[in-house]
């Protein structure tokens, strides 16, 4: 039962402002571009069922705001998350020196059981415009000195990799919440109480 | 999507082959597809989530495709006697014949009949769009997207009871009533696999309820919300436990009139007969005395006598004896599963009857009989079958023994005889009436007593034959219970009031004692113990004969003569009513203390005198403002400026003069010319400010250029050749990209580096105004600073060298671009200066820089003769020169700001014909002595010398502010490139103002609106910089958030503990995180621009008029306005965010903030009545 029960993944995106977070995500879960969006203040989040494996996932997908100065809200947030995706923005190489530092901020807000092995997903964005910055070898490079971390190039402008990316992220988070179950000895203990409230309250409203 | 195809694969396998042939197989091969494809999703959900939701997609798309399925075929005159051909008629026309389609079609009815509400939108459609079914076939995504409630109501109810499967069961044996021959289900596969096919669906757990495993998938926001309007009528009311602080429901049901009546009556009917159910138990209200099943009782109209659970109940009002016939008690508590929809049914029908007599007492069941018809009728006749009679309505008891049964008529004061009620043999009619009789206590008795003189032997039966005998009893002895169970004989008696006033005494101490503290009535511990069986499930409530059921603390075995019992009682009673006083001065106490905890902690959030709104409704007009408006253009009246603007807004026309007084720009009582100064004077400082931030982004361009050209060649190099220097390790590409950016400082030495000496290190650009060196000189030895550094110009030159040292390769590559950038910035500059160099007299420094254009041209000639780089200058040079043309810094250099981008530009000139020398603007510089170096040349402004700590602070800032000012409100038309280079100007003034607070991300949404109604830049800066003193606390750098957040927790908590609980109890999103914008950002992201132009002055005018905090009430408005929403959905911490997110800009944003104002004074309110 336990293996078949409803798998949510709680996905962060982290990254520098303005590198592509909440177009990356609304390409992949709403399939459109937009030239609209705002500066994100606060959280927020989409969701989207994929499959894995034959299984289906929903995927929540948290997109928080950039300027690392907002990220003392982060553990309201990061809390439980599966995996964390770390954008930058190949044409300004700042972004990207700064994954270290997001990385490292994650791990200490949303302290990890297991952070060595936590996974990540890096992603150059932006791959559509010409005065890129930064090489893909680079960033390659840096993501192997990192515990192997998939890189992955994205456009969310013109969909470039962008449900590649997401099925990657999907899949290591579940590699790990699997694991993850090994520890959690009474998730469904919990649940029940859960459900029960529910239940109740159903009996309480319902007048029909 | 593959599994979909996949299914459709399946089972087109499946299917026999010659069916191909057959137009109509075809079809009906189609049509099971859809249905195994929806069956095969909803089970999957299933799996995947433990239960499915009721108004999930996939049960709508399976009742789409059952109902399509059930609809080919069908023989319209099967049902001619039904006006539409819907499966639904179908439904009602089998449920004849089959028991589980009877009790659907009775739901359905029920469902249909029940809240005014949804029959007007949803069912009443139904009808009227029979849906041919061939339009149907394979459309299940298309269904789902149908208001869920309304669609295939019957399928829908019989898939959630489980009869669905059933039910096609039924259609498909009986097929030939019903359909014609080629009909799917009167195929003899086809009938049988669909109905097979629904077994699975049938025996899911469907659920209601907001399971926390389905939240992912619900509906969106505006959804929700709909929703709980249409189904308003339905939900019970929350209990409100704090009558003071009662909070008025929330703004939906008071916009809609018509849908709040209706409501109220839906919600009456409903808790009347729930109520009723509950009356039967031990309950607040009632103390229940005696209780006893299998009571039986011949309604009228009804041949035989029907067994019943009799109850007898001391009430506020009274004893009342209640029976209700066994076909409702145990269709309420037997088999749950299908009986206790059944006894819903009967609910809701009983509530959408007009007529509630039923319920009240005297019950003419006929009125139910003629009113309903159709087959819920029968349960509409046990309803007013059940007995409901008021004690002090009864005169006599009649008691009828025979040798069969005990039976006990009740005549009530018009004479009127009840229907006979019939005890089983056994004592019970003795011990009912030894608890009514103890009931009657204090203030009633039974004429003639039926206890008298405990213990002396005498039995009720002796007195057999008399028309009023004198019963007297003992104990229940065995031999004397035999012999009452032999007797036979009438017995009447009487039930006396002592007398009027007494009675109204008691009453009025009953009511006092069911009111003040219910629960705690002495009777009822006691009386608990006979009654905790009834709360079990079985509802069989067997009184041991003469245990304590009536409960009165003090037996009555200690009382011998009745005075002397009605005086112990009431010493009893004046025990109960202390004991009562005393517990409810306690709580009242408690209750108090809390109430002032309160009041401490909230009065702080608003002030404490109430300004009354009377006629302030239409808020400022422009007549009114003219009106306050004195001759010299003065506004005096501040207090009635801010009591209008608070109850009802400012007129759009005249925001623009308005707004500066209220972020206390302008001062109340200034006349025009002194404004029209204090406008002059802020221009002027805000183009001074201007001016100098510009002359700093004219270095960080500079040093971008370079950076970027430097990234493009290394990936030009890395694209060309694979270098060893690839390989470095990533850390170290980091220290490469840095060291092109910021190793300038320790180049720029201080060594008194004159002009020469640079030219020989091949530093081109810094020579223009030998005055800046020297006084770089100066600067330098002065302070022994080795970090200052001269300008943008230099830096190019000094990377060079810098890189020369550690990237050996690269160097070659990365010098004729920024050579060339600066020669092109040289140009230009040396243009400016020339062009100007008349009026100010600087020669010297025109020709210094010729000169070094020249070997500057020589240089660079010599570099683009190498065809090796010229593929990279050309990437660079394009963008540079955009650049240029667009930037100020490039332009104007020094204090000159270029005119068609600001209007500034004259007042400049007459700063620099000031004097174009250092004391002009050293000033200006005092004013800001950390942030930057006290020497700025004007002549030559970029020879401007600042830090290179401030510099970096400051690009860091500006690319911050650039990418946020693109992407605010870039949807709005106002925000033109124009527009927005106005916002970004005001952005990086104020930033300059506050280097060391910084850009943070919502400023520019705090400072769009402002542009918007200022039009003006410099005006809407000053108003930007009021606004941001308050505002500064919000962000990150600041307390107010949390102080926010825990205001809204303590506000909350008082005035909606409900919401609060549920806050609190689903994964505590008490710390408010998803209210963080609406508080950075004065609620600007939540409302659409007119809207936040209304909030924002609301708050402004707030200050003034009622509360320093009104974000915290216009942000508890948005949570009240939504909170049933979120009550009925149980929302969570991402529910919420999400659905307030998904709101953004839809809100009703007057309402919302009129409940603010609301929420304001019922915190005065609360306040003031200490």
């Amino acid at each position: 039962m336990s293996s078949r029960k409803k798998v949510l993944l709680k996905v962060i995106i982290l990254g520098d402002s303005g590198v592509g977070k909440t177009s990356l995500m609304n390409q992949f879960v709403n399939k459109k571009f937009s030239n609209q969006y705002k500066a994100t203040i606060g959280a927020d989040f989409l969701t989207k069922e994929v499959i894995v494996d034959d299984r289906i996932v929903t995927m929540q997908i948290w997109d928080t705001a950039g300027q690392e100065r907002f990220q003392s809200l982060g553990v309201a947030f990061y809390r439980g998350a599966d995996c964390c995706v770390l954008v930058f923005d190949v044409t300004a190489p700042n972004t990207f020196k700064s994954l270290e530092s997001w990385r490292d901020e994650f791990l200490i807000q949303a302290s990890p059981r297991d952070p060595d092995n936590f996974p990540f997903v890096i992603l150059g964005n932006k791959v559509d415009l010409d005065n890129r910055a930064v090489s893909a070898k680079r960033a390659q490079q840096w993501c192997q000195s990192k515990n192997d971390i998939p890189y992955f190039e994205t456009s969310a402008k013109e969909a470039v990799n962008v449900e590649l990316a997401f099925q990657t992220i999907a899949r290591n988070a579940l590699a790990q919440e699997t694991e993850a179950e090994l520890y959690n000895e009474f998730p469904d203990q919990i649940k029940l109480n859960a459900n029960d409230n529910g239940r109740n309250r159903d009996g309480d409203n319902c007048a029909c | 999507m593959a599994a979909q195809n996949k299914v459709d694969n399946e089972s087109s396998e499946e299917m026999p082959a010659d069916t191909a042939n057959d137009p109509s197989a075809e079809q009906k091969e189609r049509l099971i597809a859809a249905v195994k494809k929806e069956v095969k999703q909803l089970m999957e959900e299933a799996v995947t989530r433990k239960f499915v939701h009721e108004e999930s997609g996939g049960v709508t798309a399976l009742c789409g495709a059952v109902e399509a399925c059930l609809g080919q075929g069908l023989r319209r005159r099967a049902l001619g006697l039904f006006k539409t051909s819907s499966t639904t008629a179908l439904l009602h026309k089998i449920a004849k014949h089959c028991p589980e389609a009877a009790l659907v079609s009775a739901r359905v009815l029920a469902a249909e009949g029940a809240p005014a509400t949804r029959s007007a939108s949803g069912v009443e459609r139904r009808p009227s769009m029979p849906r041919p079914p061939l339009c149907k076939r394979g459309s299940g995504s298309l269904l789902s997207q149908a208001p869920p409630q309304s669609r295939y109501l019957w399928i829908r109810i019989a898939l959630f009871e489980r009869q669905l499967a059933k039910i096609i069961e039924h259609l498909v044996t009986n097929a030939t009533r019903y359909y014609e021959r080629d009909a799917l289900v009167a195929d003899p596969d086809y009938g049988s696999i669909l109905s097979s096919l629904l077994v699975g669906p049938c025996a899911l757990e469907y659920s209601k309820a907001k399971a926390p495993a389905c939240f992912w998938s619900d509906p969106p926001a505006d959804e929700l919300v709909q929703r709980h309007r249409m189904s308003a009528g339905t939900t019970t009311p929350p209990s409100v436990r704090r009558p003071i602080l009662n909070f008025k429901r929330s703004l939906n049901a008071s916009s809609d009139d018509s849908s709040s009546a209706s409501t109220v009556t839906g919600k009456t009917g409903t808790s009347s007969a729930k109520d009723y159910v509950e009356s039967l138990h031990q309950n607040s209200t009632a103390t229940l005395l005696y209780g006893k099943n299998n009571v039986k009782v011949q309604p009228k109209d009804v041949e035989e006598p029907m067994p019943g659970y009799l109850s007898l109940h001391q009430t506020a009002a009274g004893l009342v004896i209640k029976w209700t016939p066994n076909q409702l008690m145990n269709g309420y508590a037997e088999s749950e599963s299908i009986d206790k929809s059944l006894l819903r049914c009967h609910l809701v029908h009983a509530s959408a009857c007009p007529n509630k007599c039923v319920l009240c007492s005297v019950a003419p069941c006929t009125v139910y009989r003629q009113r309903c018809s159709g087959p819920l009728c029968i349960d509409c006749v046990y309803w007013a079958m059940s007995l409901q009679v008021c004690v002090w309505e009864v005169v006599y008891v009649h008691v009828h023994r025979s040798q069969a049964s005990d039976a006990l008529i009740l005549v009530g004061q018009d004479g009127v005889q009840r229907p006979p009620i019939h005890f089983p043999k056994g004592g019970h009619l003795l011990s009912f009436l030894s608890n009514l009789e103890t009931g009657l206590l204090p203030h009633g008795q039974l004429d003639p007593p039926l206890w008298s003189q405990r213990g002396t032997g005498k039995v009720f039966g002796r007195s057999k034959g008399r028309r009023r005998p004198m019963p007297s009893l003992c104990e229940t002895s065995e031999t004397e219970e035999v012999e009452w169970d032999e007797a036979a004989g009438d017995y009447v008696f009487r039930i006396v009031n002592n007398a009027i006033a007494d009675r109204e005494a008691m009453r009025h101490s009953l009511l006092e004692r069911a009111v003040q503290s219910p629960p705690r009535t002495p009777r009822r511990p006691l009386a608990s113990t006979s009654t905790t069986s009834s709360d079990s499930s079985t509802m069989s409530v067997d009184c041991p004969p003469s245990a304590g059921i009536n409960g009165m603390p003090p037996p009555t075995p200690v009382q011998h003569q009745p005075v002397e019992q009605s005086a112990s009682i009431e010493l009893v009673c004046s025990t109960m009513r202390r004991q009562i006083i005393s517990r409810a001065f306690y709580g009242w106490l408690a209750y108090c203390r809390h109430l002032s905890t309160v009041r401490t902690h909230l009065s702080g959030l608003v002030h404490p005198n109430i300004v009354s709104g009377e006629g302030a409704e239409c808020g400022l007009t422009e007549a009114v403002w003219r009106a306050l408006t004195d001759a010299r253009g003065a506004v005096a009246d501040r207090a009635e400026v801010y009591r209008r603007v608070y109850y009802g807004g400012v007129h759009h026309h005249i925001r623009r003069e308005v707004w500066p007084y209220l972020l206390n720009y302008y001062q109340f009582g200034s006349t025009a010319e002194e404004r029209a100064e204090q406008d002059a004077a802020c221009r002027r400082q805000y183009e001074t400010t201007m001016s100098e931030w510009l002359c700093v982004e004219a270095i960080v361009r500079q040093r971008d250029r370079e950076a970027t050209a430097a990234s493009i060649a290394r990936l030009t190099e890395q694209a060309g050749k694979l270098q060893p220097t690839d390989s470095t390790d990533a850390g170290e590409v980091f220290e490469d990209d840095c060291s092109v950016i910021s190793d300038n400082p320790p180049i720029v030495s201080p060594e008194p580096s004159d002009t020469e000496q640079k030219k020989v290190d091949t530093k081109p650009v810094l020579s223009r105004a030998p005055s800046i060196d020297e006084i770089d000189n100066i600067e330098m030895d002065a302070d022994e600073k080795d970090n200052m550094k001269v300008n943008g110009e230099t830096d190019s030159g000094d990377t060079r060298v810098d890189s020369d040292t550690e990237v050996h390769i690269k160097s070659i590559v990365d010098n004729p671009d920024m050579r060339r950038e600066s020669i092109a910035e040289i140009k230009r500059l040396a243009e400016g200066i020339v062009q100007k160099g008349d009026g100010r007299g600087l020669l010297c420094s025109v020709d210094s820089a010729n000169v070094n254009l020249n070997g500057n041209d020589a240089r660079s000639s010599l570099d683009e003769s190498q065809p090796q780089q010229q593929h990279t200058s050309v990437i660079i040079t394009n963008p540079s020169v955009d650049l240029a043309a667009g930037s100020p810094a490039s332009g104007g250099t020094t204090a000159t700001v270029s005119p068609s981008r600001s209007p500034l530009g004259v007042v400049r000139e007459e700063s620099q014909s000031a004097g174009a020398s250092f004391d002009t603007l050293e000033p200006t510089n005092d004013q800001r002595p950390e942030t930057r170096s006290n020497c700025v040349s004007p002549a030559s402004s970029n020879g401007g010398v600042y830090s290179n700590e401030l510099v970096e602070s400051f690009a860091l800032n500006l690319h911050r502010i650039e990418k946020d000012v693109q992407r605010c409100d870039r949807n709005y038309p106002f925000f033109t490139d124009e527009n927005l280079d106005k916002l970004r100007n005001i952005m990086c003034t104020y930033v300059w103002e506050h280097l060391e607070a910084g850009y943070m991300q919502g400023m520019c949404d705090l400072a769009a609106p402002l542009l918007v109604t200022m039009r003006d830049e410099a005006a809407a800066h000053a108003l930007f910089a009021r606004l941001m003193r308050r505002a500064m606390d919000n962000f990150p750098s600041g307390q107010a958030m949390d102080a926010h957040f825990a205001d809204m927790r303590s506000l909350i908590q008082i005035l909606d503990c409900e919401l609060y609980e549920l806050m609190h109890a689903h994964g505590d999103y008490t710390h408010f995180y998803f209210c963080y914008r609406w508080f950075l950002l004065d609620f600007k992201r939540e409302l659409l621009y007119q809207d936040v132009f209304a909030a924002w002055e609301l708050i402004w005018a707030a200050r003034h008029v009622a509360s320093e905090h009104m974000v915290l009430f216009i942000a508890l408005a948005l949570l009240e306005t939504y909170r049933d929403v979120i009550l009925a959905n149980t929302m969570d911490f991402t529910d919420i965010i999400k659905f307030f997110n998904e709101m953004a800009e839809r809100h009703d944003a007057s309402a919302v903030l009129s409940l603010a104002r609301d929420l304001v004074l019922q915190v005065q309110t609360l306040i003031e009545n200490k």
